[in-house]
């Protein structure tokens, strides 16, 4: 069975390396990038089976990483989570409308992360 | 018409009388008597009926008398309350100027319309925010006055519904931008309990909106920035405690990497309290008078080795200047750090960065420049760069910082020290930032 593929997207470095490391060591293949516009590209190159991304990066935000992904059909069910270190969590709204599977908040664990990653990848796919 | 009737009997008399007189000389004595009687009995009658009409007169005039004292009392009473009304009236006028004047000093808009909606009374806020001469629209219904429905919409609703109060939020376009009201319309009821009309009242909350949404950025920003160290030493902990690094050179810079965050935390929480006891007065200023040149000296060759890591040149081209400045020796230290570091941060490998010091005799300054050759900032960011954890996101990539740095800066030189902060640059070509310090007068110099 091929490798379930995974972008996560942090501009902290450390962050992108510890969920790499997480992933990896649990049979996932992992590419990393730091910033919005670069994940966008290796979404489109990987086509990867689900994304974790960070909500506030330069060069383009996760909101604006994922309104840009699902607006490409390809991509408007791919399960999506999103990581925040905001004092406030995101509107409802806003996360039912870019249809992102789960938010966690920062600091998190790892090996809750995983839990989540495990879960949204082995639910069928949701319109 | 009686009157005559009393003459004629009294000239009967006096015939008689004569009569009397005149027939003793040749008369019939039987005939004397019948006039002696005849005079007697009209002259008696006559005087009896003088009697009658004088007792008469008298009870007229008596009663003339009544009705004249009766007639004035009611004038004295009349004029009594005309008096009483008119002090009323002057009392009622007074009331109405004090209340008047109060309203009129008021600083926030005051709206006094009465049962249809007319406008009663208005001080100068008000006719100012909606745009009406206050004196000239007396009387005047309020949807004619006023161009927003939303305010006449409310003062309606509550007289209609007979509420008591109504609480709103206005927000009003202006040539400056949109204007924020706490706006509160109030019923005025009568003694029978009905209303009379309503008050409303307008306070300008735009300042308290903006401290509270920066208040929310502010918490927002520190929560992100805090969360974001500690979120790296939390991963990192659970990984070392899951046994997650394979080998001894994993391990150790995973313990490296958290040994990093927590030095990144503790600094961000540093740069917070300083920035906190700057802005609340709290922070102990020792001001003496020292040199800018030798502090900037010692800056110098402290950043010189964290510029030796990317090969970047630190050229100091301070004159030996020993004007002095009143200033607090860390802050002022801190503050060339700062502008140091951001220096070396912001430029590649390889580059230059060029620190030196002016005296201007005319402003009674001395200037301090930092000026590198590193990465710029876009023009519609310079503004902003030394506002509370206001980041280049252009430069994001290049280095991580708080967003405190530079207005840490601003704060040491501009609040601690009437200073003034200053910064140019150019995007690819590099930044230049610095400060003046004003000059310690000669003559308290020589004191």
């Amino acid at each position: 069975m091929d490798k379930r593929k995974v972008v996560v997207a942090d501009d902290e470095v450390h962050i992108v390396q510890v969920v790499a490391m997480k992933l990896r060591n649990n049979g996932f293949d992992v590419v990393t990038a730091e910033d919005g516009a670069q994940a966008y590209e290796l979404c489109l190159s990987e086509k990867p089976d689900i994304l974790i991304t960070d909500y506030q990066m330069p060069q383009m935000t996760g909101i604006e990483l994922i309104e840009k992904i699902r607006q490409d059909e390809q991509f408007t069910s791919m399960p999506i989570i999103m990581l925040t270190a905001r004092g406030f969590a995101i509107d409802d709204q806003l996360q039912g409308k870019l249809n992102i599977s789960r938010c966690l908040s920062k600091p998190f664990s790892p090996k809750e992360l995983l839990g989540h990653v495990e879960d949204v990848v082995s639910q069928p796919v949701s319109k | 018409m009686i009157n005559k009737v009393y003459m004629f009997l009294a000239a009967l008399g006096c015939a008689c009388l004569c009569m009397l007189v005149v027939l003793p000389a040749g008369g019939v004595d039987v005939l004397e008597i019948v006039g002696w009687l005849a005079a007697t009995g009209i002259t008696g009658w006559m005087g009896w009926r003088l009697y009658l009409e004088a007792k008469m007169l008298i009870v007229q005039v008596e009663s003339l008398k009544h009705d004249y004292k009766a007639q004035r009392e009611k004038v004295i009473e009349s004029t009594m309350q005309a008096k009483d009304y008119k002090l009323q009236v002057q009392l009622l006028k007074r009331q109405k100027q004090n209340t008047e004047a109060i309203i009129y000093s008021i600083s926030d808009a005051v709206i006094v319309t009465d049962v249809n909606d007319r406008l009663l009374v208005a001080n100068e806020p008000a006719g100012g925010i909606f745009g009406f001469d206050v004196e000239k629209s007396v009387l005047k219904l309020l949807d004619e006055l006023v161009e927003n429905a939303e305010i006449v919409r409310l003062i309606k609703k509550s007289r209609q519904g007979k509420i008591r109060d109504i609480r709103h939020e206005l927000t009003l376009k202006g040539e400056e931008g949109p204007t924020i009201y706490d706006c509160i319309v109030s019923c005025i009821f009568d003694e029978e309990d009905k209303i009379c009309g309503a008050v409303s009242v307008l306070h300008n909350v735009t300042r308290e909106k903006e401290i509270s949404q920066m208040k929310n950025e502010f918490v927002s920003h520190v929560s992100h920035e805090l969360k974001t160290p500690l979120a790296s030493i939390t991963a990192y902990s659970e990984m070392l405690a899951d046994g997650e690094a394979a080998d001894e050179k994993t391990r150790k810079e995973f313990y490296s990497i958290i040994q990093t965050q927590a030095q990144r935390l503790n600094r961000l929480i540093e740069d917070i309290l300083n920035v906190s006891r700057i802005e609340s007065g709290l922070i102990k200023v020792t001001k003496e008078p020292l040199s800018a040149t030798l502090l900037v000296r010692d800056a110098v060759q402290m950043i010189k080795s964290y510029a030796a890591e990317k090969n970047i040149e630190v050229k100091e081209e301070t004159a030996i200047v020993f004007d002095q400045v009143a200033a607090d020796k860390d802050m002022i230290s801190q503050v060339i750090i700062n502008l140091l570091s951001n220096a070396v941060k912001y430029t590649p490998d390889d580059g230059t960065v060029t620190v030196d010091s002016e005296v201007d005799e005319a402003r009674q300054v001395v200037r301090i420049r930092v000026a590198d050759t590193g990465v710029g900032i876009p023009a519609e960011d310079v503004e902003r760069v030394f506002d509370k954890f206001y980041r280049v996101k252009a430069n994001n990539k290049c280095a991580k910082g708080t967003g405190l740095g530079l207005n840490l800066v601003k704060q040491i030189v501009e609040k601690i020290h009437n200073g003034q902060v200053f910064v140019t640059s150019e995007v690819g070509r590099g930044s230049c930032f610095g400060f003046e310090l004003p000059l310690i007068a000669e003559k308290a110099l020589a004191d």
